[in-house]
């Protein structure tokens, strides 16, 4: 798809979030209320006595994981397959440049998916909460993180080049 | 002013998470359809081989950027209830950073990620068990680290409140930068991607306006209106719609009536403020629990949020009932007065009369209620049981206020907002 026809499309669903709900899209905040209603489900005390759990599992009335982030990012998933179904992209496999064998690939995925982890959850965001719907707003910190993530990864882009070209 | 229409109660929760599915199935096809479900493609942005991901993402921002800012600008949108993330200006720089290192080592960010990993990438899939770990990890280190992470807090702010520059302005200069931005993208492309332009690109070399170029112009036009076009939010102007204020105050609709607000607050509700619009004095000397004084004249609007209920009461509906006025003239559609005012309240909640000798087992229920909501609040039924009406009359016990047992402050639940962000 033509990138300024994605873009627009991408930019009135993120209208349509914000008419609608008052608020921006998300993907981190799932992943870390599911694992708060994890920890909460093995180790109760120790979900209770961590201000970054507790920020997550609400105030008990509700369940946590009844939450608008953790259903739009169902939705996500949801409708990623759906694309790929409709356009035969459905296929198991590993993206990676030719330099780099799979197994390593699979390390750097993993590696990579951490930093995301704690960087996302550092900054109150990651690309759709923060830069993507920040963005949008004029958000100040915002526009400070994304500049910051694209000087992050192009600083660095040298340096993993024999991973992806 | 009707949206956003979650946070004006045109929906509840649980619709809402329909809203959210469904939201979540366009991002999601949105994204796998723009090739971002491809670590390869994703990467090959920070190679200047191909800028997809800066096209895709800066469009998506100055469309929906310039929506929010038309919708606000024609009154349909309150641009002021729109979450905002607030900014923690060091730990956001770091994240970001951090963040970018993960983007170039990974390949994904969380949201690119799922649809990768929906469409069978392996590589996805790992990315998202890494991530877990990752959040695993910030949660344990975070009791010793929290501190740090709220330093350099600059509150829910904007660009434009931060620079004091007009948030039109703004909007234009971040559309012009968007379109040079998008023909820089594309020569770097040409340059080091050896990508020559074609169809659908900006820099396509054809002489006509093509869709994309449309589009572009499109965009940088209404970037040109916003310039002139002034602040997206909602002014002070009372905009009077006199019919519905007239249909309203017509109707009971305003209104609560005194028991059911009882009730609020023997439930302990905190979706809504009451407020208290008297003098400072007469508030001293009784007020309901968990009320706020803001005296008539010290009523703004920035009393509260638009969509927020508010209960005024006065002595009687007089001072209440203009409160209400001025602010459902001021956009406030969920403003609402205590029928009857503190008199109501007297005879209803705090002094209960007893229904007659040998009325309805109904009443009588009814009434052994409103008894024990008396008692919560200080007050007594009135004639209890024995008394006939016509003995009732006279000895009618004086209606006097018990004191405020609970303080105000204290009374008052904190909201238990949920947290919006990420």
């Amino acid at each position: 798809m033509n990138p300024y026809l994605a873009g627009f499309l991408l930019g009135l669903v993120l209208l349509a979030a914000f008419v609608f709900m008052g608020r921006g899209l998300g993907a981190s905040g799932a992943f870390t209320t599911a694992l708060s209603t994890g920890v909460h489900a093995v180790a109760p005390a120790h979900a209770e006595g961590n201000a970054f759990y507790a920020g997550y599992l609400g105030d008990g009335t509700t369940n946590p994981l009844k939450d608008w982030l953790v259903f739009e990012v169902l939705g996500v998933f949801a409708g990623g397959f759906l694309s790929g179904a409709l356009a035969n992209r459905l296929k198991v496999r590993i993206e990676k440049g030719p330099r780099i064998s799979n197994p390593r690939r699979l390390v750097f995925a993993a590696i990579g998916g951490a930093l995301m982890g704690i960087g996302a959850k550092l900054a109150l965001g990651c690309t759709s909460g923060q830069a993507l719907s920040g963005g949008a707003l004029l958000n100040v910190g915002s526009w400070a993180f994304m500049l910051c993530v694209f000087g992050g990864a192009y600083g660095l882009a040298w340096f993993f080049r024999r991973a992806w070209l | 002013m009707i949206a956003p229409f979650y946070k004006y109660g045109m929906f509840g929760d649980e619709m809402s998470l329909v809203v959210a599915f469904v939201t979540g199935i366009a991002f999601g096809f949105v994204l796998e359809r723009a090739g971002f479900g491809n670590a390869r493609v994703l990467a090959a942005q920070f190679y200047f081989r191909e800028l997809r991901v800066f096209k895709v993402m800066f469009t998506a921002i100055i469309t929906a950027m310039l929506g929010v800012y038309f919708l606000g600008r024609f009154g349909v949108l309150d641009v002021s209830l729109i979450y905002l993330t607030p900014t923690f200006l060091g730990p956001q720089i770091i994240g970001g950073l951090i963040l970018g290192a993960g983007f170039i080592i990974g390949g994904y960010c969380p949201g690119t990620s799922c649809v990768s990993a929906a469409t069978g990438r392996v590589d996805g899939m790992v990315f998202l068990a890494g991530m877990m770990g990752g959040l695993v990890g910030f949660a344990e280190i975070y009791p010793y680290i929290e501190t740090y992470t709220k330093l350099t807090s600059l509150g829910q702010v904007t660009l434009a409140g931060v620079f004091d520059i007009s948030y039109g302005f703004l909007v234009f200069a971040v559309v012009l930068m968007a379109f040079v931005a998008f023909l820089a993208a594309e020569w770097a492309e040409k340059l080091i991607g050896h990508k020559l332009p074609g169809p659908g690109d900006l820099t396509e070399p054809v002489r006509k306006l093509t869709p994309v170029r449309g589009f572009a112009f499109g965009l940088t036009g209404l970037g040109v209106i916003a310039l002139l076009a002034g602040s997206p939010y909602r002014t002070a102007f009372a905009r009077i719609d006199t019919k519905q204020l007239a249909l309203d105050a017509g109707s009971a609709a305003a209104g609560v009536e005194a028991a059911e607000l009882a009730d609020w607050i023997v439930q302990g509700r905190n979706d809504y403020l009451l407020i208290d619009v008297r003098d400072a004095t007469a508030y001293a000397a009784y007020h309901i629990p968990g009320a706020m004084n803001v005296p008539l004249a010290s009523l703004t609007p920035d009393l509260a949020r638009r969509n927020e209920r508010i209960v005024f009461y006065s002595d009687s509906e007089m001072q209440a009932a203009q409160a209400w006025f001025l602010l459902r003239s001021l956009g406030f559609p969920s403003a609402g007065m205590l029928a009857g005012g503190l008199d109501a309240w007297k005879d209803s909640v705090l002094y209960p009369l007893a229904p007659a000798e040998g009325s309805a087992p109904a009443d009588q229920i009814a009434f052994a209620k409103r008894s024990a909501v008396a008692k919560f609040f200080g007050g007594a039924p009135r004639g209890a049981g024995s008394v006939s009406l016509e003995t009732a009359a006279p000895a009618l016990p004086q209606l006097k206020l018990p004191a405020t047992t609970v303080a105000p402050d204290a009374s008052r639940p904190v909201k238990k907002r949920k947290k919006e962000g990420c």
